[in-house]
């Protein structure tokens, strides 16, 4: 007879609701020993949530977690902790100043307390490294390292506490495909030396490629789980999306490679960019020489690990910050000091990365924020009075044609959900008569309809002739939607591929700073 | 004789320090868990005169002490109440506590002493030499020949710079005034490191002003602290609010405050107003210098909330 211990962890019946808003509903999940568990689901599905729950960070208002055949209540991060389920959240939490072994060892019981010497704990720290092939220097600040050790320096945060669980939440979000692998490799090695792993994401692929089993959530009800040996792709995105959207038309999860662009690029680009600097006050350049061309009908993508001067570059465009050097011309116009409202007045639209901060007026009404930038000139506003029954006529018009879901154009704007926060200034920017629409991270935590979407818009607008530049931390959505692709690394383009040359990996290596020359 | 008029500069010095030292002190260490604290100055008065007072009535310099700290310990747990636990905006109830100790000072001398022709006199602090070390030629006499609270305010020092740096508790604190969140995360308490500091902050700015009625004169007169307070906020900045520079700093304004006075008694021609002035255009002059390199804690001046979902 074959022994059977209980499964290392269980959840079972788990509810969490926020005011009216019920986030997850009887989730019931089982994590066995030694596995590679991938939590699949889109934006909002409640993946994040019941790994809160189990972290100790919500406290759910139904159903318990069961570790190792018993019940244990955990109240909080510490008891997490104590019982060996560690989690590393999508935003680091780190002190930047710090060194790594610093960040490490904080708030850890310290058998030194008053004499702080970190010999031993930095040494237990390499050979974590070792062992599960995170490398990373114990006495780098943090504030130096880039975004992928600064993971690795989470995950060693976890197992320098000894957990038996890990709970990765989105942990591919800023990494190249090059660290993506590398991560894979020190999850299986974390596995083979008895551990559990509890992989979030919203990533098909990466889930068929490292998991042992997945499990799928939709909208906050357990969907199913499954050894990976026997489900298809297309099975788990059936699951993922329901009956949301049509796959046959879908973009998202097209198994055939875009269409060609139809734009010819002939005549005068667009948008012409040339030898574009912006020094920061450190006489570091954060955009160094840039010089690219946007022509009608085509979407160019701007690839690169996050803060590398895509922010900056995207600003000195727009005229919100000034360049040190080099020129920006607008269909064959020099821009030169032309203000960010002229700017804007000659056909350049722009979707900020950061939605409520910098995309709308968060108390003010969506039909107010519906005309933002336009709102003084006619058909909305004439002598300095603003016409109300054209700007409600024209908002309602948007959130007819767009899905808005909200109660009416006088609603606030602030209270909008992020992926109908997106519709509108999508929309905003579409409303109006543009050539170039400039677009940052447009579907960052949206939901895969409104993804889909967002990418059914783009793709039209651009066939009808469209310059779009198209900014965006994740590499699938550059290749999916883009003509080319340029890679930006501290500041600099270092690499341009043609949609025939699209190589995740040689776009890896191009972000990394690996490849050097143009 | 040169020498002798160096060590006699010095030491008087040694005896200026100790206000600035403690003050900025205090004002670093509830900095370095994220609070801002900006009613040294009110803090001050209140220990000057809750410790004249102390000392005046009980005949007792130390139990003058004891009062003061027991004063400002009650204006730390005041800041940290507000701030930490209710949230309101730091700089507001910093100025609001200055206020309300430029008031009470006075009020508890009029009450105490009321209007009197010859003003209350206590006893000021003596000098301890240490013995052998007060014997070194130099040194002995501006280190090691001055009163207990010059020697507290050297040990503090020192105290804190191991403190912060080599320890793990200074780590943890550290870590709450840099990133609170993060700080959370591992188990390190915020709200109780804040209350901690902000109380001990407090104690030591009202030992501050609490001194100066102890060491030169032994009376009390309204606006004693003259704007100590105030440059103990800039000190604190110019020391990039670390233990080690804001011991210099402390020094450096510290000789300027003894060389006002003794231009003053010399008549050197300079007015005694721009002299007074020099602490503070030195430190708009140091930070021109360095303001790219100073750094103060990242979470300076802002409360910890930890439902809030705004990211740093």
């Amino acid at each position: 007879m074959k022994q059977v211990s209980p499964p290392l962890l269980q959840l079972q019946g788990i509810s969490k609701s926020f005011g009216p808003l019920l986030a997850l509903k009887d989730v019931n999940l089982t994590i066995q020993h030694r596995e590679i568990h991938g939590l699949l689901g889109g934006n909002g599905a409640g993946k994040t949530t019941l790994m809160n729950v189990l972290f100790g960070l919500y406290k759910p208002n139904a159903g318990q977690v069961i570790l190792r055949g018993q019940t244990i209540h955990i109240q909080s991060p510490r008891d997490a902790i104590h019982h060996g389920i560690g989690m590393v959240h999508q935003h680091f939490l780190q002190v930047p100043h710090f060194t790594v072994v610093q960040n490490i060892v904080l708030g850890s019981r310290l058998h030194n307390r008053p004499t702080l010497n970190l010999t031993r704990a930095t040494e237990r720290i390499q050979d974590l490294c070792q062992r599960f092939g995170l490398e990373a220097d114990p006495n780098a600040h943090i504030i130096d390292l880039p975004m992928g050790v600064r993971q690795r320096v989470e995950i060693l945060k976890a197992l320098y506490r000894g957990v038996d669980v890990l709970i990765l939440d989105e942990p591919t979000t800023n990494l190249t495909p090059q660290e993506v692998d590398s991560l894979f490799e020190s999850l299986q090695r974390m596995v083979a030396e008895g551990m559990s792993v509890v992989f979030i994401t919203h990533k098909l692929r990466e889930v068929m490629q490292v998991c042992d089993t997945i499990s799928v959530l939709r909208a906050g009800e357990h969907q199913l789980t499954l050894p990976r040996t026997q489900v298809s792709e297309e099975l788990i995105v059936r699951t993922m999306v329901g009956s949301d959207i049509d796959l046959d038309e879908s973009i998202l999860f097209a198994a055939t490679a875009p269409q060609e662009s139809s734009s010819s690029r002939t005549g005068p680009p667009v948008l012409d960019v040339q030898g574009l600097t912006l020094t920061a006050e450190s006489n570091t350049p954060q955009v160094d020489d840039v010089s690219l061309q946007v022509h009608a009908g085509e979407i160019v993508g701007i690839a690169g690990v996050a803060g590398n001067g895509q922010q900056e570059l995207l600003e000195a465009v727009l005229g919100i910050r000034t360049a040190d050097r080099g020129q920006i011309r607008f269909q064959n116009e020099e821009l030169g000091h032309c203000s960010t409202r002229d700017r804007l007045r000659r056909g350049i639209a722009y979707v900020p990365e950061d939605r409520v901060q910098d995309g709308i007026l968060p108390t003010a009404t969506i039909a107010q924020n519906s005309i933002l930038g336009v709102h003084d000139r006619p058909p909305y506003s004439q002598h300095g009075i603003l016409k109300w029954p054209i700007i409600t006529q024209h908002a309602q018009h948007l959130i007819a044609e767009y899905h808005i879901q909200t109660q009416g154009a006088g609603q606030q704007a602030g209270n909008l959900s992020g992926g109908n926060l997106q519709r509108l200034i999508l929309a905003r920017a579409l409303a109006q008569p543009i050539q170039l629409l400039i677009l940052h991270n447009p579907t960052s935590g949206l939901d895969i309809p409104t993804v889909e979407q967002i990418y059914r818009q783009i793709r039209q607008r651009r066939q009808e002739g469209l310059a779009v530049l198209l900014v965006s931390d994740d590499l699938d959505e550059l290749m999916l939607l883009s003509d080319r692709i340029a890679v930006l690394y501290r500041g600099a383009l270092v690499g341009h591929l043609q949609q025939k040359d699209f190589d995740k990996y040689e776009i890896g290596r191009m972000m990394s700073g690996v490849y050097n020359h143009v | 004789m040169q020498n002798s008029q160096f060590v006699q500069f010095a030491s008087l010095v040694m005896l200026a320090i100790v206000p600035y030292i403690l003050a900025s002190q205090g004002t670093m260490l509830a900095g370095q868990t994220g609070l801002f604290i900006v009613s040294q100055e009110g803090v001050m008065l209140v220990g000057a005169s809750v410790g004249f007072l102390g000392a005046f009535l009980s005949g007792s310099l130390l139990i003058g002490l004891l009062l003061a700290a027991l004063s400002g310990a009650i204006a730390g747990l005041a800041l940290a109440y507000f701030t930490t636990t209710l949230k309101l905006d730091q700089f507001v109830i910093g100025l609001a506590i200055f206020f309300l100790g430029l008031g009470l000072s006075n009020l508890f001398f009029k009450l105490v002493v009321g209007v009197t022709l010859q003003p209350p006199i206590i006893p000021t602090l003596k000098a301890v030499p240490i013995p052998l070390l007060s014997q070194i030629p130099i040194l002995g006499p501006i280190l090691f020949r001055q009163n207990l609270m010059v020697y507290f305010s050297i040990l503090l020092s020192l105290f804190l710079i191991y403190f912060l740096y080599y320890t793990s508790w200074g780590l943890s604190l550290r870590a709450v005034g840099e990133n609170p969140k993060a700080a959370d995360s591992v188990g390190v308490p915020v709200a109780r490191s804040r209350y901690i500091t902000a109380i001990v902050a407090g104690m030591l700015m009202a030992l501050a002003g609490a001194y100066l009625p102890m060491v030169y004169t032994g009376s009390y007169t309204d606006g004693i602290v003259n704007g100590r307070g105030w440059l103990a906020i800039a000190l604190t900045f110019l020391g990039g609010w670390s233990p080690h520079l804001i011991f210099v700093g402390s020094l450096f304004f510290a000789g300027v405050e003894i060389l006002a006075l003794r231009a003053q008694v010399l008549g050197v021609g300079l007015p005694y107003q721009f002299l007074r002035m020099i602490p503070y255009l030195a430190t708009i002059f140091v930070m021109l210098l360095t303001y790219k390199r100073l750094r103060t804690p990242a979470f300076l001046g802002l409360n910890y909330d930890r439902e809030s979902r705004t990211s740093i």
